[in-house]
């Protein structure tokens, strides 16, 4: 059981290696192995969500995958989102909104909202539904997400139109 | 000392407040949003160690050994604990009511499926869950209690052998004459219903680290714990030390709702420090111990229930009889949740009298905790359809039913026949506003439509109270001890001005440390960034309770209120010293001391503040030199329980007005939601932002109990349900949008008028859904007696209907 694997991957743009056992989870690997703790666990089974990253940009369940699936792989987590000491539109438009309380499973929902606004600048209520009906969170009742999600959208478009013009 | 506590926001020592009463931002946000704050999973100590617990497969069985030999030579592995270490150091659990606990982990028999029967301390979590597979525990199954009924009968099986009895509690209580009423009435109406369990779910489950010296038995406890205190107390209760030994630090937490238990995992987890020499040890329950056994389940009832009603449309009396499954201990203290309907017993409405005949039984299931709202949500399913057949039986349309039955404005404070008293309100205008928002007579002409195009919409409209501000005197009939409900706080200020605020609770998720930052910043006219709040452990806070029973915005309003205004008249009077003036003469006010009739003597709070740290020779004799208080506030007034049970308890009632239209798939029995609004009246709203966000989240919980969650058992008590898979959360798509009003009626009772409004919705949800499940079902002449209405039910319904025609 303890046979050690090496890891190497690239987590938000660092590379970093770590020896893990075959069994080890993602979220294990980037909470006690790597130190990032921003990604939280809530079912351990697949089915809340909470521990979403990205993987090659993909949101994932990390909860699911096994650390030596990740080899090689490029990883984001909610630590990634923002320059150290900022925060990613999409959080500034979490804190607008109230669209968090505990804030527990939040990381995962800013993650699966992040693959859904790289891929759709401008997204229709009912994707917006689908990509969060993967996500529980027991304390918001999704209204303010929601908004969140509808705000962090015209804050990324808005930046995206400055950019152009720039 | 009472401090005289500002009644509304004008009392406020600025000239307009710039924070309390307005939509603010959190504080805590920046840090959770970028996975900053550390919860109790992500706190590693030197030397920790990982815990495994073992649990029971079956709900009764005797143990007839456990051997430990190969786990405990497992390499990794630092301690193993039986039931033999938990007889030797530990007490059995308190319970409500008294004297039904067990030790931690299991001795000669288990009781549940999930109890604790030995747990591993190792290097890691994946080698303490291998070592716990090489335990040996041979059980001699038992004949299972799994139905409260049964379990009430002579003869039958026992849960607990030496209690000689399956039932825990039986008592009938009666407010005025209940039988007369009901003759006299020209109308009764009498139904069953069943609540199914439910419970909290919070995403984050419970964890601690536990340290507990062998020597010294210091004990310290870091966890996600929504009462700190309250644990600590618990924990020497257990182990057996003195109170003043246990020290607990309760980290942010990812929600709790009541129901985030880990009393009994904590418990276990310091007697694997001890035995592993006092390292640190953690433990993080997995959602699957959590499922079966945390603090999940809560509110496994069977009702009956009779309303009576005079002819011009007035109820006249409820009655209603409660058999409450608790399951196999009071551990979890699920009996205070069937005594806390007192609190609200006959809900918005002037019925003179009640009864409550109740029933606490013991089965094999996982013990009862409490959940969001602890009790009166069911009791208000049942009120509020009980009040619904009775306007179907008399033909009135139910908002007209309701309004006719509402306590009035002129009433308050007014005392119901369970005794608690409600602090103000103004129903009708919450049940207008409700009914505009909805545009009910829209809603009736659509359903008509519907209906006569054959399909089946109802239209719900339910009213609930909920009440805030517990005293433990709601829960003296199940035999809480009547000790009083403190929230502390200290306010302490800095050599340039800034403030500090020291309490003895953490972040849970209501926004709480934002609410302090707006009372301070206030108070003292400065920047919300000037004020931080900083959470102390057990031993070091000023007494707390911290949040529970839609309390905490209340109590941290009149502790944080009350400090500051004893700290002011303490800088008052060295300002007075410094200006020449009378003390009685200077008033702080926009953050400046000022001598009355003395324009220009005045000095800056950091000026005072400074002068006292820095230059104590200045100072009057006799004071105190810290710029810093401490005040400690307590519900004023509240009474002890009477032999009736009749207390006032709650300090304050919020009120509130749901309408929901729905529609029932003829083929499927599927309920989907249509259309939701609603109308609160919680007093005044200290941070608006916040109160809504409860009220969404509180009406997401309150569709999830009502339509989709349940703990599921077979007839020999092996819980059913022990994955997400299988317990139904609400996400996104089963919460609809929602239309919210909000009512103002100030409460005369609270500091600033705020009315506790944490639980919020749920007090109303289940009923306004399960009273529009049956309007659409009514001309089928079939009744949904259980919640949740899942599909499965709900077309055994529309079959006996088509059956019957």
């Amino acid at each position: 059981m303890s046979d050690s694997l090496h890891v190497q991957l690239t987590v938000n743009g660092t590379a970093r290696e770590a020896h893990v056992e075959a069994r080890t989870t993602l979220a294990d690997l980037l909470r006690e192995h790597l130190g990032l703790t921003g990604t939280h666990i809530g079912c351990e089974h697949g089915v809340c969500g909470v521990c979403t990253v990205l993987v090659d940009g993909r949101a994932t369940r990390s909860c699911l995958m096994l650390a030596v699936q990740a080899d090689g792989a490029e990883i984001t987590t909610v630590e990634g989102l923002a320059e150290p000491g900022g925060l990613h539109p999409i959080q500034e438009a979490f804190a607008e909104e109230h669209g968090l309380q505990c804030g527990f499973c939040t990381p995962g929902f800013l993650l699966a909202i992040h693959e859904l606004l790289e891929a759709d600048p401008d997204p229709a209520e009912d994707t917006i539904r689908d990509v969060l009906g993967g996500q529980i969170c027991r304390c918001t009742g999704y209204q303010s997400i929601l908004r969140s999600v509808h705000a962090a959208a015209a804050k990324m478009r808005a930046t995206r139109a400055a950019d152009a013009h720039a | 000392m009472t401090a005289h506590t500002p009644k509304g926001l004008d009392d406020l020592p600025v000239e307009e407040p710039r924070w309390v009463g307005r939509r603010v931002r959190r504080r805590e946000d920046a840090a959770l949003l970028t996975g900053r704050t550390e919860f109790i999973d992500d706190l590693v100590l030197p030397g920790m160690l990982h815990c495994a617990i073992l649990r029971s497969p079956f709900p009764h069985a005797r143990i007839t050994s456990v051997d430990t030999t190969a786990a405990a030579a497992l390499p990794g592995v630092t301690a193993v604990v039986t039931g033999v270490d938990a007889q030797a150091w530990c007490n059995p659990t308190r319970t409500a009511p008294d004297g039904w606990g067990t030790f931690c982990l299991a001795t000669d028999k288990v009781h549940y499926v999930g109890e604790p029967v030995a747990a591993v301390a190792a290097t890691s979590r994946y080698l303490a869950e291998d070592a716990i597979e090489l335990i040996e525990v041979d059980y001699e199954p038992l004949d299972a209690v799994a139905d409260p009924f049964a379990a009430m009968q002579p003869g039958s099986d026992l849960v607990h052998e030496d209690k000689g009895t399956n039932v825990m509690l039986q008592r009938v209580f009666n407010w005025g004459d209940v039988d007369a009423a009901i003759g006299d009435a020209l109308h009764v109406f009498t139904e069953s219903f069943r609540w199914n369990r439910v419970g909290a779910n919070p995403t984050e489950t419970f964890g601690c680290v536990c340290e507990w010296d062998p020597m010294s038995l210091d004990l310290t406890v870091h966890g996600s714990i929504q009462s700190p205190s309250s644990f600590a107390l618990g924990r020497a209760s257990e182990l057996g030390i003195a109170s003043n030994k246990v020290n607990v630090k309760s980290h942010p937490h990812g929600g709790s709702f009541g129901g985030k238990g880990g009393a009994r995992g904590a418990t276990i987890t310091c007697l694997l420090s001890r035995k592993a020499g006092g390292r640190p040890v953690k433990w993080t329950e997995d959602r699957t111990e959590y499922l079966t056994g945390g603090g999940s389940q809560a509110w496994d009832r069977h009702y009956e229930a009779t309303l009576a009603v005079d002819a011009d449309g007035r109820a006249t009396a409820l009655a209603v009889t409660l058999v409450d499954d608790l399951g196999a201990t009071g551990e979890g203290f699920g009996a205070i949740s069937a005594a806390k309907p007192l609190a609200a017993f006959t809900g918005p409405y002037t019925i003179p009298v009640a009864r409550y005949d109740l029933t606490l039984v013991a089965t094999n299931k996982l013990p009862a905790s409490p959940f969001r709202g602890m009790g009166p949500p069911p009791h208000f399913f049942v009120l509020e359809q009980m009040m619904d057949i009775a306007a179907r039986g008399l033909g009135i349309d139910p908002a007209e039913f309701r309004r006719r039955n509402f306590i009035q404005p002129e009433q308050f404070p007014y005392t119901i026949p369970s005794g608690n008293e409600y602090d103000s309100g103004s129903y009708e205008e919450v049940l207008d506003t409700a009914l505009d928002l909805a545009g009910y007579e829209d809603l009736r002409k659509r359903q008509a439509e519907a209906r006569a195009d054959g399909r089946l919409v109802g239209v719900g409209v339910a009213s609930a109270v909920e009440p805030g501000v517990f005293d433990w005197s709601a829960y003296a009939i199940v035999g809480m001890p009547q000790t009083g409900v403190p929230e502390g706080a200290t306010v302490n200020i800095d050599i340039m001005g800034n403030v500090t605020v020291r309490v003895g609770f953490s972040m849970e998720g209501q926004g709480q440390y934002t609410l302090v930052s707006q009372l301070v910043a206030d108070w003292f006219a400065v920047e919300m960034d000037a004020v931080r709040v900083v959470a102390l452990d057990t031993q070091s806070a000023p007494p707390s309770f911290g949040p529970g029973g839609s309390r905490l915005g209340v109590a941290i309003t009149g502790a944080v209120l009350g400090a500051c205004e004893r700290l002011t008249a303490r800088m008052a009077a060295v300002a007075a010293g410094l200006l020449r003036a009378d003390a009685g003469d200077v008033e702080l006010h926009d953050g400046r001391f000022r001598v009355r009739g003395k324009p220009g003597a005045e000095m800056t709070v950091a000026q005072i503040a400074g002068t006292m740290l820095a230059r104590s020779d200045l100072l009057p004799p006799d004071i105190d030199p810290r710029p810093e208080a401490t005040y400690v506030w307590t519900a004023p007034d509240r009474t002890a329980a009477d032999e009736e049970g009749r207390a006032k308890s709650y300090l304050t009632a919020a009120q509130a007005v749901h309408v929901v239209m729905v529609e029932i798939d003829a083929e499927t029995g599927f309920v989907e939601i249509l259309e939701y609004a609603l109308a609160d009246d919680c007093g005044t709203r200290l941070n608006p932002v916040v109160v809504e966000g409860q009220t969404e989240g509180s009406v997401a919980q309150g569709i999830g109990v009502a339509l989709y969650e349940e703990y599921v058992y077979d007839s020999d008590a092996q819980p059913l349900t022990t994955t997400f898979m299988d317990y139904l959360l609400p996400t996104v798509n089963e919460v609809p949008p929602l239309q919210k009003g909000a009512v103002v009626t100030p409460s005369p009772f609270t500091p600033l008028g705020a009315k506790g409004c944490g639980e919020g919705a749920i007090h109303t949800t289940p009923a306004a859904v399960m009273c529009a499940v049956n309007d659409a079902l009514a001309p089928l002449g079939v009744l949904a007696r259980e919640v949740p209405a899942a599909p499965n039910r709900v077309w055994n319904l529309l079959r006996e209907s088509k059956e019957r025609s």
